[in-house]
């Protein structure tokens, strides 16, 4: 009996094993289900929108827009001068590489966005938007590198064009003038009241500040732009065209929202995007828990880089009935409480000034320049919201906005005036009052500020622009800066003017009339900050911040923050650091690293770096 | 006691428990009143007829309770003159280096004598123990790869969160390595050091021979753990055993009459370092005064103390005042009408607990009724957090139910039925998310305090503590296992042909609810604000894996003609695992306490999903030969198929081969077997692939992730470019190479095995060769690189036995080391840059500066030409008392005048220099026994004998305000910083950031501030009496024992010199299993506690 229940065991068992092979076999093919197929995100509407959106990675990141120009930038002064213009600080070894990632990415959708099954136009729509970046990526790089390999497919591992030469400047930027005219041209046409979507509007805009700049910088630019200074008119047309086609767009105004004294800076802190002015942002949501960083950033003695404006900068805001300050008489001795006044109302929607109040546990409190934020006095609020409660964390709720209807208006004064100068074209009154006239306007500037001018501003031109003979285009120049600080857009136009020798400036703060004197800075009749040398006043005054401004400090080391004339004078930060003596004309381009250069030895260093 | 004979390498204890037991009845019958008594004497040799001096003997008689003892002398005579005449006497017999042995049933009768010849047979040490391998077992003997096991016995009368914490150091070269003290943290299984920088892998870990989670399982159920170090003896489970074999066997139903055992302890339990920071306010904020102005080169003055309290002169000035009169009040309010402290907190005190509870309750039954047999255990364990507000409470649950019935005598059915639910609260804190330690660093100030006067919360406190002390934020994790096995074991031919088969299914269910709601605290009187306004939503995660698996075997043993013994074994193997999770996150809850998803209303919504499946399928066979057991060949091969592969290498076959030589049973060995009793010469090589890769690696995958950004209003999902996949991939190949040596000597008294080996790890899964960066995405890794380790283990053992106070005190000493070092002998790295890994590099390798003192006002201004790229202030100057780094000579033999890191390759690294290295080396365990008289002592010290840290940036606990100007500063760094008066202190000059900030002067690895961590720890001591039997057996118990344990209760480590701040063994990345891979500051962790534990067991 055991006998034949073994033998029917051993034959069960035989069973099972050859069942178990056979079918255990098959499941050994598997397919991953938690992510999708090639076929799936190229075979929809919904698929194609799902990839598209992951092209908005290569905009700039939430907190990073605000940023860029107090990086590198000629309005002020940060806790250290940055390495690009110090001597022997920056070479080839120390830069990190240059990043192709997000063209890749680009270029995989353009390939492969081709499945029959979905209509033209719709793919067009897509592959404009795909465009779109590929010119924005290509954009930043020519402006960082130069002469770039123009890549328009994605490589496999054994493409040859991996090891490819740079290309030709004509022919990246004519490709990239290509990709926004087929933006320009296939991206539907419609409006949005979020601004954060790429429209046909956002794409000429862009159109309008890529030409701008390749126009100017192939006029300025003689030796860099290799011999290209006859191809600028044609730029700047473009220019001015793209720039006209959003203005005729109508879609787009000036916020004149809260009056002269609040609708510029409404445009920065307002919780919702002003729409009819912010063609394009980074936008914040309370309720879906997505922040900026603004107000910790610039209100902080530690987290931000502590960007403070320099008075050179400040000294450029007209006065509110349109004459220039630096006019006035002994305006360089001026202080902070009265320099501030009756000024371009844009100044104390960017800075704060006398009689700036904002928030704090729900009391309105007055709230002057901290000197442990700043370090000239002229501390930046175009960013930052009221509520002190945004100061500590990663909370502003703020839109950032990427492109702004007056830069539209910017460019489009520029281009025309520039081409104007070259002899193609007229820059009329009309353009002028619909543009800078418009932005003046708004900002509360009366009287001879709202004309166009006749006269050059010697202030402008000793410190700023000394080949600029048009008054004209000087004008349009100050209120680029004026308007459009901070907005990171800087480095980008002192680059195309040839200007970076105003990278080397000495920073410089407000005036201080005498040491151990403290200053009620807001005028709210509280003192504010008091500056001293070697030993601070005694009895110490609640609420004072002191500042050492000996000339040297412990160890009879140099004191980095000092005053003009010794015991009086503008506050300077950093003049003890060295400087290059002068702006070299390679320092307009980054380096390669140098393993970048190694890995295609086809690839030349740009001139003047090692 | 059927749980002791279960496990062979505990007999000591079992021995001390008998001989302690029975001595002391011995001693408590001595008043036996007048009877009739008989005389027994006899004699004991061993094997070759020699007199065996010094056997105990015990006298033991059931009916009476009585028990006797005795010893033999040295002409192994021993004799007892006087038991009572009455009942049935059974005599045992032991002594070390034989195996014990029991005589029965024997009657004295009044005034006669017996008289009794025993012969005890030479134990052949260790070698006769079985030893569990791979669908098997096998005597030590026999063994021909290197195979190390220990018995449960090394969990016992611990107090152990999970099994994985207890088993750290107990096996030579099985490095597990916990990264904190949390209780539900494990750790990688780890055998013999590294394994592949490619695609990873650990040792493969079995529970009963199925896969398993070691750290859900009950740690009283184990019977042995064994670890398969070598190829050869992991080759038979193929491609998932690349890197070795942990086999963990649960104890088996027992055959005898019902046992029940209940066993219980408690502990306090505290941490083993809790770091001393400076807790006078005042002297804080003088030294955060000092370190923030010093790096912003003295010119300013702070606003703030980080973000949660006001600075300035006037306050530091009045805080003097304070400080040095008592009797003023430590809060005020300010002229703006805020708060004011003058706090002297010490945050670390209202972290922790002063000690926390730990309880473990355990029953156990086990029997058998005839042909069938059972074994139930079930376990509580729980574990009070450390934390003294919103703790960290832990509790796990265990049920196992085993059962076995024998069909036919030769068929056995069993089943196994194991049950663990594993729950643990972590805190989160949200106002800046990540660890309570680094948001303490940042916004524990000791000048502020916890409350406000009026009972809210400070601004600081809303940060750190109060948080906890708010007690709604955390997880709420729960990990359930249930897994089920049946089977059979059928026998044929005389028992020489065995069939066997199993099937288990396991569900393991993750679900964990985290609640995140912002936290109220008040500034000004009366008004209440919120840190972490931005998080306020509710998430839950739910992840299910259902794994199957089946295995079936057979397996035919015979020994031809006496000296030729032969086993073949051949299988089959299937296993699946099929894992689904499910993630939602939803803001906005409707009220602070609210706890359901229902309430949760806001519009930022997060799901995600998760899918993975795969099997592997294996036939694997084994064939064993001996001949006269002298010479030992094993043959193993397996042939696999993974669905984690693509078709074309989804199948591989492994094969191995090992060997051994026992030369002392060879004709010619004439050394006297007193001396040396066995010696085995082994050696193995084999070859494995390895299979522990992700799932669908060579696929193209669109993942779909949510969008950080809102586009229309939205945060969308997206997706983006597939990554790029390798052409023509095959699999890693790790070989191994064994050589080993097994030796018993002085009557066994010593063991010693020793194995050297090396690994070779080829064709590891790695990064092509760079491309230009216009490629655009990470170049296809492929099989590039190559490694090898080489290593060595060595154990040696001593037990002996002597007579105190007319008693046996038995006792043992062992000690083992290990070490491995690994070396990358193939890569695509051709420059040698140092980013990535190069050929010739060894694992573990730091590479830094060296330290040349401080600057002095004489030379301080060549700091400025000679070290552009370091910073020791905000504006990059330089001042008497920062780093002076030393130059040294580059590859020409020239000094080039600057410190740096010349092309940051091995060959041009400037003036950097291999300095340490962070792998341990030597480490080593060591265990002490001893018993006497029913006591008990066991002592065990583990450690590492050679190790580097460098504290890294954000180590705030070393660096303090070093590192951040506000963050807490270190008592032990006081007097060791550098002013003029001490310029050869062993810090530099004072100042924040120099060790966070890039480039900064301690961000530099260098030698002055590398550590050094070997260290030496008590893991743990146990103290403990076996009440006497026949004292228990009045109340009907059949064993019963007292004992007080001690986990981690001393450690040393030559960083100790300088701070007893770090705990040496959790010196790595901050609470890895929240933050999985960021890094908020090495040794920023949750502690590693150190315990007291008493604890009984009853066995009826």
């Amino acid at each position: 009996m055991y006998q034949i229940k073994k033998i029917f065991l051993l034959c069960l068992t035989g069973l099972i094993v050859v069942s178990l092979l056979s079918g255990c076999a098959k499941n050994l093919n598997q397919v991953p289900q938690s992510t999708a197929s090639k076929a799936a995100i190229f075979g929809s509407v919904d698929g194609l929108q799902l990839y598209a959106n992951s092209f908005y990675d290569g905009l700039p990141a939430l907190s990073d827009s605000y940023k860029t120009d107090p990086g590198l930038c000629d309005f002020g002064a940060i806790g250290n001068v940055a390495n690009l213009i110090r001597p022997g600080t920056l070479t080839s070894r120390q830069v990190g590489s240059w990043g192709w990632g997000t063209l890749r990415n680009l270029n995989y959708f353009i390939a492969n966005c081709n499945n029959p099954a979905i209509p033209v136009a719709t793919r067009n729509n897509y592959i404009g938007l795909a465009r779109f970046f590929r010119a924005y990526f290509y954009y930043n790089m020519v402006q960082r590198f130069g002469n770039v390999p123009w890549i328009g497919q994605p490589l496999s591992v054994s493409d040859s064009a991996l090891y490819a030469p740079r290309d030709p400047r004509t022919k990246v930027m004519d490709s990239v003038l290509a990709d926004l005219n087929f933006a320009c041209a296939n991206i539907t046409a419609k409006t949005d009241a979020t601004a954060t979507t790429i429209t046909r509007w956002v794409a000429y805009g862009l159109k309008s500040r890529i030409c701008l700049f390749e126009g100017t910088f192939r006029k300025y630019q003689d030796s860099l732009a290799q011999g290209l200074s006859g191809t600028a008119s044609l730029w700047l047309q473009n220019a001015a065209d793209a720039a006209k086609a959003v203005i005729d767009s109508g879609g787009f105004s000036l916020n004149q929202g809260g009056g002269p004294t609040q609708a510029y800076r409404q445009v920065f802190i307002s919780p919702t995007v002003i729409s009819s002015e912010v063609m394009l942002c980074n936008a914040a949501s309370a309720s879906l828990g997505v922040y900026n960083d603004a107000n910790w950033w610039y209100t902080s003695a530690t987290y931000g880089s502590r960007f403070s404006f320099i008075r050179k900068f400040i000294n450029t805001y007209l006065n509110i009935d349109g004459t220039r300050f630096t006019d006035i008489p002994g305006h360089d001795t001026l202080t902070f409480m009265s320099e501030t006044k009756n000024r371009d109302l844009r100044l104390a929607q960017t800075i704060r000034v006398p009689g700036y109040k904002r928030t704090s546990s729900g009391q309105v409190i007055s709230a002057p320049p901290v000197f442990s934020y700043t370090y000239t006095g002229y501390q930046p609020i175009k960013w930052c919201m009221e509520d002190a409660q945004y100061d500590n964390s990663t909370s502003n709720i703020n839109p950032v906005a990427l492109m702004r209807y007056a830069e539209i208006l910017l460019n489009y004064a520029e281009a025309k005036e520039e081409l104007q100068l070259a002899g193609s074209g007229t820059f009329t009154a009309a353009d002028w009052s619909k543009t800078i006239g418009a932005l003046r306007a708004r900002a509360g500037i009366t009287g001879v500020g709202l004309a166009m001018p006749t006269s050059m501003d010697p202030y402008m031109k000793n410190n700023y622009y000394p080949d600029v003979t048009d008054a004209v285009l000087m004008e349009i120049r100050r209120e680029r800066g004026i308007e459009l600080c901070l907005e990171g857009l800087r480095l980008a136009d002192l680059t195309r003017w040839k200007h970076g020798e105003l990278l080397l400036d000495k920073w410089n703060g407000m005036y201080v009339p005498a040491l151990n004197y403290p200053l009620d800075l807001d005028q709210d009749g509280k003192l504010d900050v008091c500056f001293y040398q070697t030993t601070p006043p005694s009895p110490s005054i609640a609420g004072v911040t002191y500042v050492n401004v000996a000339p040297t400090i412990a160890g009879g080391s140099v004191n980095p923050q000092i005053l003009s004339n010794g015991t009086y004078g503008e506050l300077h930060w950093l003049d003890n650091i060295q400087r290059y003596p002068k702006f070299y004309n390679y320092l307009y381009l980054n380096p390669l690293s140098y393993t970048d250069l190694t890995l295609n030895p086809n690839l030349t260093q740009n001139p003047g770096w090692q | 006691m059927k749980r002791n004979l279960l496990a062979p390498l505990s007999g000591h204890w079992f021995f001390s428990w008998l001989l302690g037991c029975v001595g002391l009845c011995a001693a408590l019958s001595g008043s036996a009143q007048e009877v009739s008594t008989g005389s027994v004497s006899g004699i004991v040799r061993n094997d070759q007829g020699d007199p065996l001096g010094g056997v105990s003997v015990v006298a033991t008689n059931k009916e009476t309770g009585l028990s006797a003892g005795t010893q033999t002398d040295t002409g192994g005579v021993f004799h007892f003159a006087k038991l009572p005449a009455k009942g049935h006497y059974s005599f045992a017999f032991s002594s070390v280096g034989f195996q014990a042995q029991q005589l029965s049933d024997y009657t004295i009768k009044a005034n006669a004598a017996i008289s009794i010849i025993v012969k005890l047979h030479q134990q052949t040490g260790a070698l006769n123990e079985v030893v569990v391998v791979g669908y098997g077992t096998q005597k030590r003997a026999n063994l021909t790869g290197a195979v190390a096991q220990v018995s449960g016995e090394v969990l016992e009368r611990r107090s152990l969160p999970n099994l994985t914490q207890g088993l750290e150091g107990t096996i030579p070269n099985l490095n597990l390595v916990p990264a904190d003290g949390k209780p539900i943290t494990g750790a990688v299984y780890n055998i013999r050091g590294g394994t592949s920088i490619g695609q990873g892998g650990n040792a493969l870990v079995l529970i009963d021979g199925i896969q398993g989670d070691p750290s859900m399982l009950n740690p009283n159920d184990v019977a042995s753990v064994t670890v398969l170090k070598d190829a050869a003896s992991s080759a038979i489970y193929g491609a998932r055993a690349a890197f070795g074999v942990v086999l963990i066997t649960t104890k088996a139903a027992s055959r005898d009459k019902a046992t029940i055992t209940y066993s219980s302890n408690y502990s306090l339990k505290q941490p083993t370092t809790v770091p001393k920071v400076v807790s006078n306010g005042y002297q804080y904020a003088v030294m955060f005064d000092s370190a923030w102005t010093s790096w912003y080169d003295y010119s300013q003055t702070p606003q703030n103390i980080n973000k949660t309290q006001p600075f300035s002169a006037a306050y530091i000035a009045e805080y003097a005042k304070r400080d040095a009169d008592p009797s003023l009040k430590k809060v005020d309010i300010g002229s703006n009408g805020n708060y004011v402290y003058y706090g002297n907190t010490d945050w670390y005190h209202e972290l922790y607990k002063n000690r926390n509870g730990a309880i473990d309750q355990n029953l156990s039954i086990t029997g058998s009724s005839g042909k069938a047999s059972y074994y139930v255990t079930g376990r509580y364990f729980g574990q009070d957090g450390i934390f003294r507000y919103n703790s960290d409470n832990y509790h796990v649950y265990n049920l196992t139910a085993k059962g076995n019935i024998e069909v036919y005598p030769w068929l056995q059915i069993f089943n196994t039925t194991q049950f663990t639910s594993q729950t643990y609260h972590n805190p989160l804190n949200v106002g800046e998310g990540g660890g309570i330690w680094r948001n303490m660093a940042d916004e524990g100030h000791p000048s502020s305090m916890m409350f406000n006067p009026d009972g809210t919360l400070t601004f600081s406190a809303a940060y750190t503590v109060g948080d906890e002390f708010y007690g709604k934020n955390g997880i709420n994790i729960n990990q359930q296992v249930i897994r089920n096995t049946s089977g059979f074991n059928a026998k044929f031919f005389n028992n020489h042909f065995r069939l066997k088969g199993d099937l288990t299914f396991q569900n393991t269910d993750t679900a964990a609810k985290q609640i995140r709601v912002p936290v109220p605290y008040s500034v000004t009187p009366g008004v209440i604000a919120y840190v972490g306004t931005g998080t306020n939503d509710l998430q839950m995660f739910d992840g299910k894996t259902q794994y199957l698996a089946t295995n079936l075997y057979a397996e035919y043993e015979n020994t031809f003609h006496e000296d030729h013994y032969f086993k073949a074994l051949i299988g089959y193997n299937y296993e699946q695992s099929i894992y689904n999770a499910g993630r939602t996150l939803r803001n906005g809850l409707v009220y602070a306490n609210a706890t359901d998803l229902s309430l949760a209303l806001g519009q930022n919504i997060t799901t995600a999903g998760g899918y993975e499946k795969w099997a592997i399928l294996g036939g694997f066979g084994r064939l064993n030969y001996s001949f006269k057991d002298r010479y030992l060949v094993e043959v193993d091969g397996r042939y696999d198929g993974s669905s984690k592969f693509p078709s074309n290498e989804r199948y591989a076959f492994f094969p191995s081969v090992s060997a051994g030589w026992r030369l002392a049973k060879e004709a010619f060995w004439h050394v006297d077997p007193n001396a040396v009793s066995d010696l085995k010469i082994r050696g193995s090589y084999g070859s494995l692939g390895n299979g522990n890769i992700a799932s669908y690696a060579f696929q193209e995958a669109f993942s779909i992730s949510q969008s950080g950004r809102v586009i229309g209003g939205v945060k969308p999902q997206e997706t983006g470019q597939p990554n790029v996949l390798p052409n023509g991939l095959t699999w890693e190949t790790a070989t191994m190479k064994d050589l080993g040596l097994d030796l018993s000597a002085l009557n066994n008294r010593l063991q010693f095995t020793a194995d050297i080996y090396s690994r070779m790890t080829t064709n590891m899964f790695t990064v092509g060769k760079t491309l230009p960066a216009v490629f655009g995405t990470s170049v296809p890794k492929g099989n590039y690189a190559d490694m090898k380790t080489n290593g060595w283990e060595a154990s040696i053992s001593w037990r002996d036995q002597f007579r105190a106070g007319g008693k046996p005190f038995h006792w043992n000493v062992a000690f083992w080391m290990s070490d491995y070092t690994s070396t990358i002998t193939s890569y695509n790295n051709a420059n040698k840059a140092l980013t990535d890994h190069y050929v010739g590099e060894k694992i573990g390798e730091i590479w830094g500066y060296t330290t040349d003192g401080f600057w002095t006002a004489a030379d301080v201004a060549n700091a400025y030409k000679t070290q552009t790229i370091f910073k020791a202030s905000n504006s990059n100057q330089w001042y008497p008392g920062d780093i002076r780094f030393r130059e040294l000579p580059g590859p020409d033999g020239k000094l080039d005048g600057v410190v740096n890191n010349g092309t940051n390759t091995a060959d041009n690294p400037g003036d950097m220099r291999i300095i340490g290295n962070s792998k341990p080396r030597y480490s080593y365990g060591f265990t002490l026994g001893a018993d006497w008289n029913g006591f008990f002592f066991a002592a065990f010290f583990q450690g590492v004998g050679k190790q580097d840290w460098w504290p890294g940036t954000e180590a705030d606990v070393f660096w303090g305000q070093y590192n951040r100007p506000y963050n807490y500063a270190m008592q032990y760094q006081v007097g060791k910083i550098w002013s003029p008066t001490n310029p050869n202190a062993y810090f530099p000059r004072y100042k924040g950031y120099a060790a966070q900030t890039g480039g900064g002067e301690l961000t530099a690895v260098q030698t002055r501030y590398l550590q050094n961590v070997a260290y030496i720890r008590l893991k743990n001591i146990q103290l403990g009496y076996n009440l006497p039997a026949g004292l228990i057996q009045r109340i009907h118990m059949t064993g019963a024992r007292v004992y007080v344990s001690g986990e981690n209760l001393w450690t040393h480590t030559p960083m100790f010199k300088l701070t007893h701040d770090i705990d040496p063994e959790s010196i790595g990345k901050s609470d890895n299993i929240l933050t999985g891979t960021s890094n908020n500051g090495n040794a920023n962790n949750y502690p590693i506690l150190k315990s007291l534990t008493v604890g009984l067991s009853i066995t009826l």
